[in-house]
């Protein structure tokens, strides 16, 4: 298994080299000039010269480059050019929070998700397997956005059961609506998941054996049935958790929360090439160790897999 | 009878006076100030900052020589008075004496400057700190005018020639031409004095995190994206009428809120005090149910440009169309909730050198149409409006285009974000697109100068191309003309001349709003917009 993890982060080199080339060309395409952005409306032409001087853009293309490539290698990825801030203060400083929300949604996802996908499946065309698969379809379609402006309208302003958007002072109140707005759309992916890879074993023959041999409906549904049923949900939560990291940007921008989805809006809008470049890089790597994770975990659920 | 009048007269004098009682209510101190900024600031220290949401803060912290009253016109801040010699090249502040420094910050730690007085020394340092290449402020130019500020810049010289201290507390600036409106340009948030100890002891990058200045509030924390706390200066000069020391309340909170919806939702819930007012709350927010509502007239105005170097747009005649084709009442009626004033020029209402008699363009449609002809087009013509992603533009923008079709004209929209639209904008690449601006500081000469003489075409301002030497002539001679009146005429001169050639398609002044809730005292709303308001005098009546 080591030797496994080993060959997999030596794979993922070329990955990063990929995103390093692919995230420099990109920013370098995009219309819009950093340095004119900084020195506002009516900026003076000697000031924005000084300005890219200083931001290194008037070196030719392959030095910027260069450049890039150097500080991507040796996680020193400057400061932003909006503010000054050193770029992994600003992502790391804001990455908590995202953290937080995700692993919140997640959870409320994973909770809502295989319930109901389990219950579909064992009561399967049942009421509550159709309004189960309703829900979720409603899940899957209804953007997140939208939902979350619902909850705050119902529950900020007409019911005034949680106090308002932001994060308070970190009370855990702040927390449920974000998080379970986030968790809707995962929720509903799961529940599908769970519910299709639940009946494809649940007809197998070892399950009808244990049937037949008299065990509990709990332990063959939640032993038996499960257990085996978990690979393919256990890959969408793998990728449903990268997503939720990084991919939070609406849902932080409507319930104002402090993550990294907020500041790769605003360094878009700026031409923040420095914060840009520092969070693909960062999401990148996090996809990269949470599908070494995903894949890692299979053979928690089937011990016939081996990392050979 | 007689006994009953004197009784009367006894009783409504002692409600008089109880009422008296009322309107000199005593201002409480304590409580924090709970309010919204529309974006997370990129510069809380001043020398950097060129956007409104970080002056919003920057105007708590730091302080001006001179300032600005609720009404825009120019008062004592930091210098107590000041007098104007050799033709208006020399000017001398009197510098308030007890001013100090913040002694601590960032829940309580000692500042570099450990508390001390301010003096004309650090004024002359900070005009060479803000004026240094080193620094490369983004708005030092609007000093440029200092003796010796291009030798300064250019690195011939090692400081600014210009910015002298006579003794303690008198600081002397001379320019090297007689520029009128220098003590205005003084207001502007980057001129600020600052504590060399402090901005030495952080570097130039890291003091825009440890912001430290003379204002009646201390920096405390700043979660990014989520709030800025600060705190009261103990230490602030000002008293209030009474003699009580100011600032009352015990500290502010910013909350970062990025959304006008959200904001508006937050006022509502009581977790801010204090709400910017977007169309569609303008109605409920006016009614007075919700709050105190402020409304004024904001030093700016709101205008498509058309670039005079493009085609169709290089006909004046094309340009008069396009200004008689719009009905800017019913306009600002059906989209803006009549929360604007139409234009009929560049300068808005209570600026020094508005001119009220100015003609304009009327809706006519007809004049339009004829116009257009007389241009050669007289089946109309197709063109494209770029303006950049937001809502509101998008609304007047599409609106707009249902009063060009009236006269033929078919009007694409293209929305660009802010970063592209200024880029292709200023490089003269857009024939058509929206622009808005308000003051920097309170003179005409920050409108005409600034956006329409030919020195300004690009990036410094003059979006149009807009080129007529009169007009340049006009400015210029304002610029240096030291008497008010002569001033005023020619400015009034230069703006006919803009608004008969037509380089914008003038569309309304804005006005602004904000919602406070009932129990806020001492507040006012800047004729400059909410961004300008310093929190000194308001109290909080729970």
């Amino acid at each position: 298994m080591g030797r496994y993890v080993v060959r997999r982060l030596v794979g993922a080199i070329p990955v990063f080299v990929g995103v390093i080339v692919v995230v420099f060309i990109l920013t370098t395409m995009v219309p819009g000039d950093p340095a004119r952005i900084m020195a506002g409306q009516a900026g003076n032409p000697e000031t924005i010269a000084r300005i890219r001087k200083e931001m290194g853009l008037d070196d030719p293309l392959h030095i910027q480059m260069w450049n890039f490539f150097k500080s991507a290698v040796t996680f020193n990825l400057g400061r932003s050019y909006r503010n000054n801030m050193d770029v992994n203060e600003a992502i790391l400083g804001r990455f908590p929070a995202t953290l937080k929300l995700a692993v919140a949604g997640m959870v409320i996802a994973i909770v809502l998700g295989m319930t109901s996908g389990i219950i579909s499946a064992v009561k399967q065309y049942s009421i509550l397997d159709y309004s189960s698969m309703l829900l979720a379809l409603v899940g899957i379609s209804a953007p997140s956005f939208w939902i979350g402006l619902l909850f705050i309208y119902l529950f900020c302003v007409t019911l005034r059961w949680i106090p308002g958007t932001g994060t308070g002072n970190g009370e855990f109140v702040y927390l449920i609506l974000p998080a379970l707005t986030l968790g809707i759309r995962p929720a509903a992916l799961i529940a599908r998941m769970t519910r299709s890879s639940m009946l494809e074993v649940i007809r197998q023959d070892y399950i009808r054996t244990a049937w037949a041999k008299g065990l509990g409906a709990r332990t063959v549904v939640l032993k038996h049935a499960l257990k085996n049923a978990m690979i393919p949900v256990v890959t969408i939560v793998g990728v449903q958790m990268a997503s939720l990291l990084s991919g939070v940007v609406l849902i932080e921008q409507v319930f104002q929360w402090p993550g990294v989805g907020r500041l790769f809006v605003e360094a878009l809008t700026y031409r923040d090439f420095p914060i840009i470049r520092g969070e693909v890089l960062f999401l990148a790597g996090l996809f990269i160790i949470s599908n070494l994770l995903v894949d890692l975990s299979y053979a928690l659920f089937d011990p016939r897999i081996r990392y050979d | 009878m007689r006994r009953h009048i004197v009784l009367v007269l006894a009783v409504a004098l002692v409600m008089a006076l109880m009422g008296g009682v009322a309107v000199a209510q005593q201002p409480k101190y304590g409580g924090i100030w709970k309010d919204a900024l529309g974006a997370n600031p990129p510069h809380l220290d001043p020398v950097f900052a060129t956007d409104t949401t970080s002056a919003e803060v920057g105007y708590q912290i730091f302080e001006t020589l001179v300032g600005l009253s609720p009404e825009g016109e120019v008062i004592p801040l930091l210098a107590e008075s000041w007098e104007v010699h050799d033709g208006g090249t020399r000017f001398v502040f009197n510098l308030r004496k007890g001013v100090r420094f913040h002694a601590t910050t960032e829940g309580g730690t000692p500042t570099a400057n450990g508390g001390r007085e301010v003096t004309a020394h650090d004024w002359v340092w900070s005009f060479n700190y803000i004026c240094s290449p080193e620094t490369n402020s983004p708005r030092a130019y609007f000093v440029d005018m200092i003796k010796g500020y291009d030798d300064y810049v250019a690195g011939k010289a090692d400081r600014l020639a210009g910015v002298t201290a006579l003794d303690d507390y008198t600081l002397q600036i001379e320019t090297s031409y007689p520029f009128a409106p220098f003590i205005q340009v003084l207001t502007y948030n980057t001129f600020v004095v600052l504590p060399k100890e402090d901005i030495e002891k952080w570097g130039t990058a890291d003091f825009n995190f440890h912001p430290v200045g003379t204002g009646p509030f201390k920096f405390e924390q700043w979660l990014q994206d989520e709030k800025i706390v600060l705190s009261r200066n103990e230490n602030y000069w000002m008293k209030d009428e009474y003699g009580n020391q100011l600032p009352y309340l015990d500290g502010i909170e910013f909350r970062i809120i990025v959304d006008y919806t959200i904001e508006y939702t937050e006022y509502k819930l009581g977790n801010i005090f204090q709400s910017y007012v977007d169309t569609p709350y303008y109605e409920e927010a006016k009614s007075g149910a919700v709050g105190q509502f402020f409304e004024r007239p904001q030093m700016g105005t709101y205008y498509y440009g058309f670039n005079v170097e493009l085609e169709p747009f290089t006909d004046k005649r094309v340009r008069q169309a396009f200004n008689y084709a719009i009905d800017r009442e019913t306009l600002i009626d059906i989209v803006l909730e009549g929360r604007a004033s139409p234009a009929k020029g560049v300068l808005p209402p209570g600026m020094f050198g508005y001119n009220p008699d100015l003609e304009g363009y009327d809706f006519n449609p007809e004049k339009a149409k004829q116009l257009l002809a007389e241009a050669g087009y007289p089946n109309g013509l197709e063109v494209t409006l770029q303006y950049n992603t937001n809502l509101g533009h998008k609304r007047l923008a599409e609106a707009l285009q249902a009063q060009f079709a009236m006269i033929g004209v078919k009007l694409n929209l293209r929305n660009v974000d802010w970063g592209v639209h200024l880029d292709t904008v200023e490089r003269g690449e857009v024939p058509f697109f929206r622009m808005g601006w308000v003051v920097d500081y309170p003179d005409p000469d920050n409108f005409l100068y600034v956006l329409l003489h030919s020195d300004n075409i690009g990036p410094q301002g003059n979006y149009s191309r807009f080129n007529n030497p009169d007009f340049d002539a006009l400015t210029e001679g304002a610029r240096l003309e030291g008497d008010t009146e002569v001033r005023r005429h020619l400015y009034q001169l230069a703006e006919k001349i803009v608004v008969e050639e037509a380089p914008w398609l003038f569309i309304y002044h804005y006005v602004d709003h904000s919602l406070v809730k009932d129990f806020v005292k001492g507040y006012e709303l800047p004729a400059f917009g909410q961004y300008t308001n310093k929190f000194t005098k308001v109290w909080l009546d729970q």
